[in-house]
């Protein structure tokens, strides 16, 4: 797959934003390439809502700068807005509305909407136009409102835990009307997910966010051969300062460490696995504030 | 934007427009009944040119009996522009952000500065229209009521004219304002009607009486006469404040007044003889009925004044994202 | 037309999951040359996954000239491979595996410490390989 750098979905560079005297973002730099489907992880309170918000121009930022294929979404214009589409938490919809309502909504609100297209997705998936948005189930809402936002076209699609209220089948539903819009349109998806366990088969990017800062971020096949576990007889040195030491945890004879070493040969003695990408990330969030592996993940992007 | 408009606040619209219906219904079949009896019975008595004064005395008696009610409830009317206003302006902030809708709406193709002027400028429009044609309706009603009884009262000018429109912009604005800062339509709304009846009651009662300073009738009492004239003589005027002076023009206070009874008593004569005797005069301070439309014009302006300050306070609010 | 399942808690990728379904059915003659394998979209509407996910997959499958591409039509399984296993090669690598897992379940080995074994062994295998 080439990723063609010229064309970034997403660029921020040190963004922060403050609400009063808290710090939810700080200092947050990634790039994110077109066409690609990215998760933004991270515990609750880590600041995922604010960085969505910031890359949809519903907040501003305090400092720095972000850009959707270039241009700024802060200033708001139709052009920008058009290009993006976005999913609030509980994908909230005006509950008093019809589905039908909701579509000539979209199409009174946007330069481009294909009601035609949302009208079919809605049909397949057997939800009555007439119904009022309230009385649908959380699945079905979470349908109308991913339809809404396809039904633009949008390049950009940003979604706040899309899944978290929906029950195994609706989540597969959704994602299947997911994957089946980037197949289609080659839209660039990025959304937020405390959980982890889906991810892997749906994304092929990763920002993790920890604290309102950026602990890792890249393209998770190269995330994936960059890191390795490494177990080895216990050793009593002291590890955090080693820069490619994510984490090690200590057993009574044995020790296990979590590195970043781009796959070079281990030092002798230590047995390397593979690590998975839970593995990692809860590697990342565990140990966040002792490596500054965002700017890493950048050069390395960079360079590939 | 403007379909978008009316689908979202055609709730409140049209529960407006229904209360309107009933209300015009009501006073249409009280008024009309009301309009014909004052001109077939009364409006010769205060015009002057009717014959017989026992007749109009009595007529009057009656029409006065028979419109009593009017007073109670065009005084609760005064309820009307501010519901009107804020049912129309609390939701217009608040719901999306209570349901979270405002990260729909202002994620489409329509910047949001356009979203809120658009919204602002339809739904200020429709309580204009509301706030008016209400009005317009106790203005129609009150025609009798306003020739006998002057219209200055809380059931007369704070429900006539141009000042209705003004409450209803200003309660508008409070709700809109009111719901960008707490958040939920409820206790916005809640908020808007306190500071709605504290400026209302301010504004009525501290600033109106000095929209324009008021004139003063001076009059000497005339001696021997059964009683002593109160107000200006013409009832439509307002009566601001009234009492009596020395000869030197110096007002005189209760105690004072008291004073003459006994006094006169005491020197065996009429009480106006005896003020007559002293040189005691009486002042009106008061504002002419013809000053009606200057002081609802400059009442209105005010609230229109502080609804535009409210509204810029809510787009600026909007536009820094401040939310 | 053919079915793609996928493992989430298998630790192996998932182009590399679709990749050796692939390979395992024209192995075992679940699919034939001249079938169409599933239109992308296909599978991702089916499976909710990436759909760069199978596009790898079917680049990897036709680097190794297992299937082709024509354009505007789809992906077709070709030629069988030339190292085929035929059914008794399968059968006795079948039986040999069972006799080792059963020297080493007696060898007092539990499921996790065999796996952990082969994974190693079969990653310095794949290492040595490449190397």
């Amino acid at each position: 797959m080439t990723t063609v750098m010229a064309d970034l979905a997403v660029r921020t560079e040190g963004l922060d934003k403050r609400y009063g005297r808290t710090w939810a973002l700080h200092d947050c730099t990634l790039t994110l390439p077109s066409g690609r489907v990215a998760a933004l992880v991270g515990p609750n309170g880590a600041g995922k809502t604010t960085l969505l918000r910031l890359l949809v121009g519903l907040l501003a930022p305090t400092r720095g700068s972000v850009e959707v294929f270039g241009q700024s979404p802060t200033t708001n214009t139709a052009t920008v807005l058009s290009r993006i589409g976005y999913l609030a938490q509980e994908h909230p919809l005006y509950r008093r509305f019809s589905v039908a309502d909701l579509l000539r909504f979209g199409r009174a609100c946007n330069l481009r909407f294909d009601s035609g297209l949302a009208r079919r997705r809605l049909d397949s998936l057997g939800i009555p136009l007439d119904r009022k948005a309230g009385a649908l189930s959380s699945g079905q809402q979470a349908q109308v409102a991913l339809a809404l936002a396809l039904a633009k076209r949008p390049e950009l699609l940003v979604l706040d835990e899309p899944l978290a209220s929906l029950d195994p089948l609706a989540r597969r539903e959704f994602l299947q009307t997911l994957m089946g819009a980037v197949a289609d349109d080659g839209v660039t998806v990025v959304f937020s997910s405390h959980v982890i366990g889906e991810l892997e088969r749906v994304c092929d990017h990763l920002v993790v966010l920890n604290h309102g800062r950026i602990a890792l971020s890249g393209d998770i096949e190269t995330l994936l051969a960059d890191h390795r576990l490494l177990v080895g007889p216990r050793t009593t040195n002291n590890l955090d300062h080693t820069p490619s030491v994510i984490e090690a945890t200590h057993a009574e004879r044995h020790t296990t460490m979590l590195v970043r070493d781009g796959g070079a040969p281990p030092a002798p003695g230590w047995q390397p696995y593979p690590v998975s990408l839970e593995e990692l990330i809860l590697g990342y969030l565990r140990h966040p504030a002792a490596h500054d592996t965002g700017h890493a993940a950048e050069h390395s992007e960079a360079a590939a | 934007m403007i379909w978008l408009t009316w689908r979202q606040h055609r709730g409140e619209a049209l529960t407006a427009f229904a209360v309107l219906a009933v209300l015009s219904a009501i006073l249409l079949a009280v008024g009309l009944p009301m309009h014909a009896s004052f001109n077939h019975d009364i409006v010769q008595c205060i015009d002057g040119s009717a014959v017989d004064r026992e007749v109009c005395s009595t007529n009057l008696a009656v029409f006065e009996k028979s419109s009593g009610f009017a007073t109670a409830i065009l005084t609760l009317l005064n309820v009307l522009p501010f519901l009107i206003g804020a049912l129309i302006g609390a939701p217009l902030l608040a719901r999306e952000l209570e349901t979270g809708t405002w990260q729909l709406a202002w994620t489409q193709a329509v910047p949001r500065m356009r979203w809120l002027v658009v919204k602002v400028v339809a739904l200020v429009t429709l309580t204009v229209v509301l706030t008016g044609a209400f009005a317009a309706l106790i203005t129609w009603f009150r025609q009798p009521l306003d020739a006998l009884y002057g219209r200055n009262e809380l059931d007369g000018f704070d429900v006539e004219g141009l000042v209705p429109a003004g409450y209803g912009l200003f309660a508008f604005a409070l709700g809109a304002a009111a719901g960008g800062v707490l958040r939920r339509s409820i206790p916005a709304f809640t908020a808007s009607l306190l500071a709605f009846v504290a400026v209302r009651a301010t504004v009525a009662s501290m600033l109106r009486p000095h929209y324009q300073p008021p004139l003063t009738l001076v009059e000497n009492i005339d001696a021997g006469s059964h009683g002593i004239e109160i107000g200006t003589g013409n009832r439509a005027d307002w009566t601001l404040d009234e009492g009596f002076a020395d000869a030197t023009g110096q007002r005189l206070t209760r105690t004072d007044i008291n004073s003459f009874d006994d006094m006169a008593r005491n020197a065996g004569v009429n009480l106006t003889t005896y003020m007559h005797n002293h040189d005691i005069q009486r002042w009106v301070d008061y504002h002419p009925a013809s000053r009606f439309w200057d002081f609802q014009y400059i009442e209105a302006g005010i609230f229109v004044g502080l609804a535009a300050i409210l509204l810029a306070l809510v787009i600026w609010r909007v536009k820094r994202r401040a939310l | 037309m053919f079915v793609f399942r996928l493992d989430p808690n298998s630790g192996v990728p998932p182009y590399l999951q679709l990749v050796q379904q692939v390979r395992q059915a024209i192995l075992l003659g679940f699919l034939q040359p001249g079938d169409r394998l599933p239109l992308i979209r296909e599978v991702v509407e089916s499976l909710a996954i990436n759909p760069n996910t199978v596009a790898k997959a079917y680049r990897q499958l036709e680097h190794e000239t297992l299937v082709a591409g024509r354009p505007g039509q789809g992906t077709f399984v070709t030629h069988t491979p030339t190292a085929t296993v035929s059914p008794a090669t399968y059968t006795s690598l079948r039986r040999g595996l069972q006799s080792w897992l059963h020297r080493a379940y007696a060898a007092g080995l539990d499921e996790q410490a065999i796996n952990g074994l082969f994974s190693t062994v079969h990653h310095e295998a794949k290492v040595e390989d490449v190397a």
